[in-house]
C-alpha cells in the first residue's frame, strides 16, 4: 500500500473574493425565503385563513344568543367575542406551516446545506419564524378587516387594532417557536404535524369559546391554569371593553414571555442537535 | 480572522473517530481514519453503503463533531474553527438537497447573502455560475421543475459561490444519466484545474479512476487501502491476457501460455492467462505462439480494475461496476 504523497498534487489555490457576513443581512435573506415560501404554497395557507373564519361564522350563527348566559361578557354580538377565538385559532394554525418546513428541510438535507456555509446558526431559526412573524401579522388584520363588514366593533379603537396585529405577530413567534424545537428535536415534518392536535387540544381548554366564568369543573380549572387564555382574554377586552394597558399587555406581554422561553428552547434543541450529531 | 499555513495540507486527518450511541449500543461509525489530501488534488473516498464515508465527510465538514482525533480542512480545525472551515469549503452533499420553491437564481443570492459577498457581485456571480453549469435559461424556474441532472448542477453551482479553496462532492453523479455524469465530470476538472482541490465521495468506480489521482477505500470505519488507483490495480495481481487462436491450436496454446502464468477463466473461444510479468509480457506470448505456427486471431489485454481493488480490500463488489 501506498503513503501520503510528499508533494504538492496541483495548482496552487487562487486568490478568493472577499467575504464579509452579515448577521442581519443573512437573517433577513432568510425571512425573505420563508415569506417566499408561505406565498408559494397557497394551499398550505389558505386553511388557516379560512378555517377561524368559518368557525367565527359558525359561532356567530350558533351561539348567538349563548350571549344571553350569566357570567358572559356584554357584547354587541357574538362575533365581537369570537374573533379573539378565531385570531389566536388561526396563528396556532399558521405557525405550524413555518415549522413542518423546516422539518422539510431537516429531511431533505437543505438544512445541512445552510449549516456547512458561515451563518449564523440563530439566524437560520430566526429567519424560519420571521416568516410566521410576517404571517401572524396578515391573519390578525385580514381576520378583523374580513369581519369588520358583517358588524364586528372593535371598541379598543385603533390603538386597539395596533396592539392586536403586534400580539399576533408575538403569538407566531412563541408557537412558530415552540414548533420549530419539535421540528429540529424530530427532524420530522410528520411528528411536526402530528403534534398540530396537541395545540388544538390546548386551544379548546381555554376561554377561546366561550368565557371561563361560564365554565366548571375540570374544564373550568384547566382553562385558569393554561395560558392562552389570558392571551385570547387580552385581545377580547380590546374587542369588547375598549383599549387599556392591562389588555394591552396581556395581548402582547404574556405572547412575548411564551415567545423568550420557546425561542430559548428551539435555539438549545439546535444547539444540542448539532452537538450531539 | 486566523490566516491558514502556507504549507498546511488542504484537507488532513488524524485518528478520526466518531461514535453513535452509549454503552452496549455504542458503535464506531468511524475509527481512526488518517487522509492526507494534497494542494490540487481530486482524491477519492470510497467504500460500501454504511461504511463510513458520509460520516467522515460530515465530520470534515463541520455537520457532525467528531468524538476523537483532529481533522483540519484549508488549515483550519473542524471543531475549534468550524466557522472559518465553511468560509474556505463547498459542499455539495448527496441527493442535491435544494429547496423546490426557489429559483435556481434567488437560491444563488441567498448563498452569495449567507457567505458574504459584497451586494454588487450578488447578480454577477449567479449569471456567471449559471452559465457555467449551463442553467441560465432555467435560472428563473423553481428549482421544483428541474431534472435530476440539472439539480445537481446547480447544486454545484451553489457550493461554488464564495470560489471555495476545497470542494467535498459527496456521490455528486448518483442517478445521473451517462452524458450528464460526463458534463459534470468536466465541470470538476475544470474546477481542479483552476486550483480547487476536491475530495470525492462516488459508488461508481468508474468514476474514481477517471477523475482522481488517489483514492482511499473505507470499510467498517476504517481505512483498507489508500494510494493511486494504478498502484492499487498493480497491487491486487496480474493483468489478465484473453487470446484467440483457431479451435485445433487450443491445446497447444494452452500448453504454451501456462509458461507466462496462471491459467484464467475466460469467455468461450478464448484463451486466459495472468501475465507474471505484467504488460510486457505481451510481446513475447505473441511471438512464443507464432515460432509454434499457431495463429493469434484476437488478443485483449485486461488490468486488474478498481472493482477487483475494492472487492479485495471489503469483499464488497459494487453493483454496474465496471471500471
Amino acid at each position: 500500500m501506498t503513503t501520503a504523497p510528499t508533494t504538492t498534487a496541483g495548482p496552487a489555490p487562487r486568490t478568493r473574493p472577499e467575504l464579509h457576513q452579515s448577521n442581519v443581512a443573512q437573517t433577513w435573506a432568510m425571512s425573505k425565503r420563508s415569506i417566499l415560501a408561505l406565498w408559494r404554497q397557497p394551499a398550505l395557507v389558505v386553511p388557516s385563513m379560512i378555517f377561524p373564519l368559518f368557525f367565527a361564522a359558525l359561532g356567530t350563527a350558533s351561539f348567538s344568543r349563548a350571549t344571553a348566559i350569566p357570567g358572559f361578557p356584554e357584547v354587541d354580538s357574538y362575533l365581537d367575542f369570537a374573533l379573539a377565538g378565531a385570531i389566536v385559532q388561526g396563528i396556532l394554525f399558521g405557525s405550524t406551516v413555518g415549522a413542518t418546513a423546516l422539518a422539510t428541510d431537516i429531511e431533505n438535507g437543505f438544512f445541512d446545506r445552510l449549516l456547512s456555509s458561515p451563518s449564523t446558526r440563530s439566524g437560520i431559526i430566526v429567519g424560519r419564524m420571521a416568516g410566521g412573524m410576517a404571517y401572524g401579522f396578515l391573519q390578525t388584520v385580514v381576520f378583523i378587516a374580513v369581519l369588520l363588514p358583517f358588524g364586528l366593533t372593535i371598541k379598543g379603537g385603533v390603538p386597539g387594532v395596533i396592539t392586536m396585529a403586534i400580539g399576533g405577530t408575538v403569538l407566531a413567534l412563541a408557537v412558530g417557536a415552540l414548533m420549530s424545537a419539535m421540528a429540529i428535536r424530530t427532524g420530522s415534518s410528520e411528528a411536526v404535524q402530528g403534534a398540530f392536535p396537541l395545540l388544538f387540544i390546548a386551544l379548546f381548554f381555554s376561554s377561546a369559546f366561550f368565557p371561563r366564568e361560564t365554565m366548571s369543573g375540570i374544564y373550568a380549572r384547566l382553562a385558569d391554569i393554561n395560558p392562552i387564555s389570558y392571551l385570547v382574554e387580552g385581545f377580547r377586552d380590546l374587542t369588547i371593553e375598549g383599549f387599556t394597558w392591562s389588555a394591552a399587555f396581556r395581548a402582547v406581554v404574556i405572547p412575548a414571555i411564551l415567545a423568550v422561553l420557546t425561542v430559548t428552547l428551539s435555539l438549545r434543541t439546535l444547539k444540542r442537535r448539532l452537538g450531539a450529531r | 480572522m486566523p490566516t491558514t499555513s502556507t504549507n498546511s495540507l488542504p484537507i488532513e486527518a488524524i485518528g478520526l473517530q466518531r461514535t453513535f450511541g452509549t454503552g452496549d449500543e455504542q458503535v464506531k461509525a468511524v475509527d481512526g481514519v488518517d487522509l492526507q489530501i494534497q494542494q490540487g488534488e481530486i482524491f477519492g473516498f470510497l467504500g460500501p453503503n454504511g461504511a463510513g464515508k458520509s460520516t467522515t465527510v460530515r465530520m470534515l465538514t463541520t455537520l457532525l463533531r467528531p468524538t476523537g482525533g483532529i481533522g483540519r480542512v484549508a488549515g483550519f480545525d473542524v471543531v475549534e474553527q468550524a466557522n472559518d472551515v465553511r468560509r474556505n469549503i463547498g459542499v455539495a452533499l448527496q441527493d442535491a438537497a435544494i429547496d423546490p420553491l426557489m429559483t435556481g437564481s434567488e437560491l444563488l443570492h441567498l448563498q452569495a447573502v449567507l457567505y458574504g459577498l459584497p451586494k454588487s457581485t450578488h447578480a454577477t456571480k449567479a449569471g456567471e455560475l449559471l452559465e457555467r453549469v449551463g442553467l441560465t435559461a432555467a435560472g428563473n424556474r423553481r428549482v421544483g421543475t428541474y431534472s435530476g441532472g440539472m439539480r445537481r448542477r446547480l447544486d454545484l453551482a451553489l457550493s461554488l459561490i464564495h470560489e471555495p479553496t476545497v470542494l467535498f462532492l459527496d456521490e455528486p453523479t448518483t442517478g445521473l444519466d451517462p452524458m450528464s455524469r460526463i458534463s459534470l465530470w468536466e465541470e470538476i476538472r475544470r474546477l481542479n484545474n483552476d486550483g480547487t482541490t476536491v475530495m470525492l465521495t462516488t459508488q461508481y468506480l468508474e468514476e474514481a479512476d477517471q477523475l482522481t489521482e488517489r483514492i482511499a477505500i473505507i470499510d467498517h470505519g476504517v481505512i483498507v487501502r489508500k494510494g493511486r488507483p494504478s498502484e492499487l490495480k498493480a497491487e491486487v495481481g496480474s493483468p489478465t491476457l484473453f487470446v484467440s487462436v483457431d479451435a485445433a491450436a487450443t491445446e497447444p496454446a494452452t500448453t504454451l501460455l501456462a509458461g507466462f502464468g496462471e491459467l484464467r477463466p475466460s469467455p468461450e473461444g478464448t484463451l486466459g492467462v495472468g501475465l507474471t510479468d505484467g504488460p510486457s509480457a505481451v510481446s513475447n506470448v505473441i511471438r512464443t505462439l507464432d515460432d509454434a505456427g499457431i495463429t493469434v486471431r484476437n488478443l485483449e489485454l485486461h488490468e486488474p480494475s478498481l472493482d477487483d481493488v475494492f472487492a479485495e480490500a471489503t469483499g464488497y463488489r459494487l453493483e454496474g461496476a465496471d471500471a
